[in-house]
């Protein structure tokens, strides 16, 4: 990692690059990043820095496996120079495009640049051509929806741009920001390896510019395309690589990568939300309130994520801190996809299911491929029993990303209530292929296996096995495992089973009818086999319970006792 | 939006319509004399009205016509006014500069519509009766104008402006991108744009087809010299040409042409084309399902994959196309593909466009119809030969479709469960049987399958004539029909008071089945399921206009012949339904098969003479080769093999490439049985081993093949004098056959056994297994094989020495009116043989008093197997007549038999015809 110093020197220039060509959102992140890093101690006032001191000690409580924050030897950055703007006096033109420009009047600020060869002006008017195309292409999706949902709007600027920009890419007279410009416009043609190529160029060229980047891990779908990408050593290829493995669903990869991050960028918030979302998916819900609570606390304005702060609220089933979030977000700005989508969740929460619908659909409005809300409205559908609907709902999220294995579980889920468990598995197949260190799709497939309808047992043993051996917390595999063992008359198996459920019941300080009945198949199963010690420790142990079974264990004790007497009473009969 | 369904069979405007509209308005202008300004004669007049009309209704293609293609139309319609009629068209069209050139143009369209009270008409004033087809088609563009916002009439301007810039520069105005990136779809479907587009379509397909011949040549048949090869692939490509040309309409080639064609013109051009109507791209699509189910495998995969993926883009929310993706892929047998499809039609429709019948809306609301689903991903297991899964999934689909009330998926459902089992061996009633069918029939396990299936049977055919489903209840007669054919009713109660049944199988029953199910013809009208598309007659006639013949038109007197030629022309004007004769010729094919097993083979030959002849229009390449198979397997027996070969190559060239394995199989048979009557036992047991291939290794699953496969098996063996392992095998194939209760096969395995102990000179074991055969022929009434059995019977006795000739003789002409009558080349000549060998052996006969007796049934018998080629059998006959000419002290003749004799077993034991010659002879 470079030092934080020359960090700070490189995200100052590039911020105010970025800012000169209105690549907005990739300023906004490179500023972010920049006050992430630890804070000059001489421009700061002690107690500014004491906060920061004290919030991030709350957050060092939680964090588990303290990571050395040294760099993995041998990886040595190299530096790329910041390049110099070619023209230092911006041209009166260039001025009033940029102000058409911030008042979002692109077609304008393009005609102002209509005579400029400056590569900032060039890039500041094709941006400003494509954006426009953008715009008028949402509003045409919007006019033309047909009936058959045909929806044809292309960016009609893109045919002349992309042939403007490949015949500066050829000259050599592009800069890294055309060549953002114009892998965007190819991705959206559907040349990706082209694409892909360009934006490799641009950000090796020049790697601060952030939306490159996400650009280029939007088109890295497989890890192998990841991998094979040339990309220069930059400390700005961490984030990407972070992003990317958390992209491809390579959590504990991009946890550590962030982890690393952090040493250089300790109170950046972005980092601080990207590990809340690998914490999330590994289901880590505990930490990830934790870093929410302070993210809120540093930044109380923040929408983006909070989405999925509200679904770890959701699960804990905290009402109040749900309601206050919608609630602040609702404030904050009402007509982000993120903010209907919380107060979904909390309508969803309150079993209110078609106001929750409602919101969810409001988000869909806002973003057709907002992928959660499909998902968060399948289930709502469930919820209402109309399954017609979940399972649309559930199809499209599938259709946006055929990687989503919560949609694919929902429709497995939708087709089980259903009552058609066979047609089911093909869907939880689906999910479990995508997932399948998940213990919860391996048990639905296996309850899917054992409803009365199909009944193989056999398979759903199968599947339970997986489940227990990827931590299934809720421990559901083992009981079903052993009982599964019983009911085909596999004493030895199920008896093994039972006995590591027992044990896990142990562990974890849980009581309940299962430990019963692991009790009294282990004490039965011990007296058949002649093991009468290990029969009577289970026996006693199930005189501490009431109802029927502490009898049954009472006769089983006063069996076992009487068998065991029996040989000594021959000895006594018959006496040597 | 889930939930929410859009409004079906919306209209609207698109600058193809303002354009009709146009031409409407040159029609009907408002107010003018009854020969209006352009046009010379009514006739003329007449003929753009009835242009009009079909433009109107034509729906053949997805996509509408561009402007330049309707200019050529115009063309050969307007005759001496076509420039005008053109010219005014585009010189209207692109006069619309603003939005407000739109508003005036359908305010003026309004003024030559009629009032409602189109009593008070003057008479020679030319107004457009509201109600009338065009009249509606004009209410209809008005309207939907009408609702357009302002948005709407900008964006109908814009798409006006690239229709008229697109017929300006006919020619593809784009280039082709630049630079490398060469891998990707977009880009692959400009470069061919740049190519003759139809003979890139025409050769993709021909490429295709021929690719699969070429894998199925070198992976079934190793023997094939690359240069026969070669020109078998020309040949193909010149016979598939030639019918390009003449595109005569009904060809699959051109049918499938058509849209391909318009669909690669414009893929990155999405603006330039518009969508027909919701409901002309569902009869479409309707019509292309019917094609593939119809060819198969046949069917271009990726020309129609790349339509229906435009077509997606173009109309999302139109899921019938995934539903189309499945066939396509289900037909090319790629499991995955087909299964993802599936399940994506029915997670997006909801079962909502399913079956014919639709069911009452209100359980769909709640519930949808996913049992259809299940009904058709079941019978997708059974096609691709998945039997477990398959009664797995229907199970579950009667479960769903009893819990839904949907009766009429549950008659389809037992049909299909029906069908399922009557095709694929289960050999264990317990296990799934078991479980699954409590609820179907709630008889126990205590019943075989097949009694099972029966009551199956019957219960399904039942439902279907209680919920009036004509098409079902015609199918369930055949399948019934079928069952009869091959399977002895046994009363179905253990127990109780025992009716006196006869293990028989009872024609009577098959022969009333297959009437019946053929009422469906006359009752096809009450079925309310008419699903002819309303403007295929337009398509077809417009199709027409661009014909050579078109040019005629002028003349008045020619005008109603040409419209009778137009009905001639189009692609399938009858009013029967497809289904219907579908059905109908099912029955034809089944009255074949049966025929073949009662042993009749002109009344079989007939029927398939018949299916072929006047159903092939109607029916799938699947069942038409079937047909063929018949015919030619008919030649093979009964005209030699040099007649069966030629056919076999005309039928080979009809069915290039078509499902999977019919015709090959056929033709490994044909070769395999020459090979064994030319003594040629090495390519006799390779044909055997590929034969063995084509069968699918699963159990239970293609079972015809695979006792075929080892009959010839043992069959080959025995010619090899391998008679310990010949028996092995068909004593191993009988056990199979009784496990899977094939009782027909069942007859023919103990009669080859009797012809191995026979063989291998132990008569007297022979004798039992040809007993049992002819007990089985009796009771399923195989006529003719149990005059095979007799025969064989009798040389049997005959074998045990000279003091049971009489027996045997009185045997022998008790089966020979059948034998003579019905049978084959080789079961004649074979009969014959043994005949003369009975007079031979038979002390009291003289040859010297009645020479010509024996004589005469020799020489036929060494004629038909001079024809067969069967050497074996002719050497004994030549043998025998030396013998008798010996006797007579014919010398002469006596020479010329004994020479003909040391041909056969010199050709016998050396079998000289290599590979090469049997393939020539194959060939030519």
């Amino acid at each position: 990692m470079g030092s934080k110093e020359s960090c700070r020197t490189e995200l100052r220039t590039a911020i105010r690059q970025l800012n000169d060509r209105c690549l907005y959102s990739a300023s906004k992140w490179a500023a972010e990043q920049l006050v992430g890093i630890e804070q000059d101690p001489a421009k700061f006032t002690p107690s500014h820095t004491r906060f920061q001191r004290g919030s991030s000690s709350i957050r060092r409580r939680f964090r588990t496996n303290e990571l050395p924050s040294t760099p993995t030897a041998g990886v040595s950055y190299i530096t790329t120079p910041v390049p110099e703007e070619d023209d230092l006096v911006d041209s009166d033109c260039y001025l009033l495009a940029k102000s058409y420009f911030d008042c979002r009047e692109y077609r304008r600020a393009a005609h102002a640049l209509r005579d400029q060869t400056g590569k900032k002006s060039v890039f500041l008017r094709c941006y400003a051509l494509y954006l426009a195309g953008e715009k008028r292409k949402e509003e045409e999706m919007i006019e033309l929806e047909g009936p058959l949902g045909k929806s044809d709007a292309v960016n009609h600027e893109l045919v002349s741009l992309e042939r403007e920009l490949s015949t500066y890419r050829k000259n050599g007279t592009i800069d890294p920001f055309g060549l953002y410009l114009y892998g965007v416009i190819l991705k959206e043609k559907g040349r990706e390896d082209l694409a892909r190529t360009v934006l490799v160029e641009s950000v090796n060229s020049y790697p601060w510019n952030w939306n490159a980047w996400s650009e280029l891990q939007s088109l890295c779908t497989t890890i192998d395309i990841l991998n094979n990408l040339n990309l220069k050593n930059h400390w700005m290829k961490d984030f990407f690589l972070a992003s990317a493995h958390q992209g491809l669903r390579m959590y504990s990869e991009s946890l550590s990568k962030y982890e690393y991050l952090q040493g250089t960028f300790p109170f950046s918030n972005y980092i601080q939300a990207q590990i809340a979302k690998a914490q999330y998916s590994l289901r880590e819900f505990e930490q990830v309130e934790v870093i929410f609570e302070e993210l809120l606390r540093n930044d109380p304005h923040r929408v983006e994520d909070m989405d999925m702060y509200s679904n770890v609220l959701y699960a804990k089933e905290s009402f109040s801190s749900l309601s206050y979030l919608a609630h602040r977000v609702f404030l904050t700005d009402k007509y982000r996809p993120e903010s209907c989508c919380i107060i979904g969740n909390y309508y969803s929460l309150k079993g209110q299911h078609e106001k929750s619908v409602v919101y969810f659909r409001r988000a869909l409005k806002l973003n057709k491929n907002y992928l959660s809300a499909w998902t968060l409205m399948g289930h709502e559908y469930v919820e209402m029993k109309n399954i017609p609907a979940a399972i649309d709902a559930y199809r499209r999220a599938v259709d946006i990303d055929p990687c989503d294995y919560r949609a694919w579980y929902g429709l497995g889920q939708a087709y089980e209530m259903m009552c058609m468990p066979f047609y089911a598995l093909y869907y939880f197949r689906k999910s479990v292929y995508l997932q399948p260190n998940d213990s919860r799709l391996w048990i639905a497939m296996a309850q899917c296996y054992e409803t009365e309808q199909l009944h193989m047992l056999e398979e759903a043993i199968k599947c339970y096995r997986r489940a227990a051996n990827c931590n299934d917390r809720e421990a559901i595999a083992l009981h079903q495992l052993a009982k599964l063992h019983n009911e085909l008359g596999r004493t030895e198996e199920a008896a093994f089973y039972y006995k590591r459920d027992l044990e896990r019941m142990e562990a974890e300080e849980r009581e309940g009818p299962n430990m019963v009945e692991a009790l009294l198949f282990l004490a039965t199963y011990c007296k058949a086999q002649k093991r009468f010690e290990e029969a009577e420790v289970y026996c006693t142990r199930l005189l501490d319970y009431t109802g029927p079974e502490k009898e049954t264990a009472k006769s089983l004790l006063r069996g076992m006792r009487a068998a065991q007497s029996l040989p000594s009473m021959d000895v006594e009969h018959f006496p040597p | 939006m889930a939930g929410s369904l859009k409004p079906v069979g919306a209209f609207a405007i698109t600058p193809h319509k303002v354009s009709v509209c146009i031409l409407l308005q040159i029609y009907a202008p408002p107010a003018q004399a009854s020969v209006p300004f352009p046009f010379s004669s009514v006739s003329q007049h007449n003929r753009l009205g009835l242009f009009l009309l079909a433009l109107t209704k034509s729906c053949d293609d997805i996509l509408e016509p561009q402007l330049d293609e309707l200019i050529n139309q115009l063309k050969e319609i307007g005759g001496l006014l076509n420039h005008w009629l053109s010219e005014h068209l585009t010189r209207k069209l692109s006069a619309l500069s603003s939005p407000d050139d739109l508003f005036n143009l359908f305010s003026s369209l309004r003024s030559i519509l009629g009032g409602p009270e189109t009593s008070i008409l003057e008479d020679d004033q030319i107004i457009l009766d509201p109600n009338s087809h065009l009249g509606m088609f004009l209410r209809r563009c008005l309207l939907a104008f009408n609702l357009l916002s302002f948005e709407g009439v900008c964006h109908l301007l814009t798409n006006i402006g690239t229709y008229c810039k697109e017929a300006v520069s006919s020619c593809p105005p784009y280039d082709l991108p630049d630079e490398d990136d060469s891998n990707n779809d977009l880009e692959e479907l400009l470069e061919y744009e740049d190519m003759d587009l139809e003979s890139f379509v025409f050769r993709k397909v021909a490429e295709e087809a021929e690719a699969r011949k070429r894998a199925r040549e070198s992976a079934t048949f190793h023997t094939h010299t690359p240069r026969s090869l070669l020109g078998l692939v020309e040949d193909i490509q010149v016979s598939a040409d030639s019918k390009y040309k003449n595109c005569d309409g009904i060809g699959q080639g051109s049918e499938f042409l058509g849209p391909s064609h318009d669909t690669f013109r414009g893929d990155d051009h999405n603006s330039g084309l518009f969508l027909r109507t919701n409901w002309q791209v569902q009869g479409y699509l309707r019509e292309q399902a019917d094609l593939i189910e119809k060819h198969g495998s046949s069917f271009p995969l990726n020309a129609f994959e790349s339509i229906l993926k435009q077509l997606q883009k173009l109309a999302p929310e139109l899921h019938r196309v995934h539903y189309l993706r499945y066939l396509n892929n289900l037909y090319h047998d790629d499991y995955p593909a087909a299964l993802e499809n599936l399940h994506c039609y029915f997670d997006y429709s909801a079962g909502a466009e399913g079956i014919d019948a639709p069911s009452s809306s209100s359980s769909f609301i709640s519930y949808g119809n996913y049992e259809i689903a299940l009904l058709c991903l079941g019978m997708m297991h059974c096609y691709l030969g998945h039997p477990k899964q398959s009664l797995e999934v229907l199970t579950e689909a009667v479960r769903a479709s009893q819990q839904h009330n949907n009766d009429t998926c549950l008659a389809y459902t037992l049909t299909s469960i029906c069908n399922l089992l009557s095709e694929i061996g289960i050999s264990n009633a317990t296990g799934i049987i078991a479980s699954s069918y409590s609820p179907v029939t709630s008889i126990g396990t205590s019943l075989s399958i097949q009694q099972q299936l029966l009551v199956l049977l019957r219960r399904s055919l039942k439902r279907a004539e209680s919920l009036k489903l004509t098409r079902l209840v015609a199918s369930n007669r055949l399948a019934m029909a079928k069952f009869d054919l091959t399977h002895v009713k046994r009363p179905l109660l253990s127990f109780g008071p025992k009716a006196s049944t006869k293990l028989r199988t009872c024609p009577i029953d098959v022969c009333k089945e297959l009437r019946l199910s053929s009422y469906l013809l006359s009752e096809f009208g009450s079925d309310g399921a008419s699903l002819t598309i309303d403007g295929a007659f337009s398509t077809a006639w417009l199709k027409n206009l661009q014909k050579p013949m078109a040019s005629s038109v002028l003349s008045q007197e020619n005008r109603s012949e040409n419209g009778s030629d137009a009905f001639q022309f189009g692609s399938q004007p009858s009013s029967i339904p497809g289904y219907v004769l579908q059905l109908a010729g099912a029955s034809y094919l089944l009255r074949a098969t049966a025929w073949e097993l009662f042993g009749s083979a002109p009344v079989a030959r007939l029927n398939a003479l018949v299916y072929a002849t006047c159903f092939a229009d109607g029916s799938s390449s699947a069942d038409l080769a079937l047909a063929y198979v018949k015919l030619i397997q008919h030649l093979a027996v009964y005209k030699g093999y040099k007649e069966a070969f030629s056919a076999m190559k005309l039928a080979e060239e009809k069915f290039l490439s078509v499902s999977k394995s019919r015709m090959q199989l056929l033709k490994l048979q044909l070769l395999h049985e020459r090979a064994l009557h030319r003594g040629h036992l090495k390519l006799a047991q390779q044909v055997c081993d590929e034969i063995g291939v084509l069968a699918s290794s699963v159990t239970g699953v293609d079972l015809e093949l695979k006792t075929e496969a080892s009959l010839r098996h043992a069959r080959t063996l025995l010619a090899a004098k391998q008679f310990s392992q010949a028996a092995a095998v068909a004593h191993s194939l009988f056990c199979m056959c009784y496990k899977f209760n094939l009782q027909v096969e069942n007859a023919t395995v103990l009669l080859f056994l009797a012809e191995i102990h026979k063989k291998s000179g132990n008569a007297v074991l022979g004798l039992p297994y040809v007993l049992a055969s002819l007990s089985f022929c009796q009771s399923f009434n195989l006529d003719l094989l149990e005059a095979s059995a007799t025969l064989t019977l009798a040389e049997l006795w005959l074998s045990l020495g000279s003091n049971h000739a009489k027996r045997a003789k009185a045997l022998i002409h008790r089966a020979l009116p059948m034998i003579l009558g019905h049978g084959g080349l080789e079961l004649r000549a074979r009969a014959f043989i043994a005949e003369a060998k009975c007079y031979l052996s038979d002390p009291n006969f003289s040859v010297l008093e009645d020479s010509e007796v024996v004589l005469d049934s020799l020489r036929q018998a060494s004629e038909e197997l001079e024809v067969l080629e069967y050497h074996e059998l002719a050497a004994e006959a030549f043998y025998l007549m030396a013998l008798i000419f010996d006797r007579l002290g014919q010398l002469e003749e006596r020479e010329s038999a004994a020479s003909s004799f040391k041909d056969h077993v010199i050709a016998l034991e050396n079998p000289k015809d290599d590979e090469g010659l049997l393939l020539d002879s194959y060939s030519t």
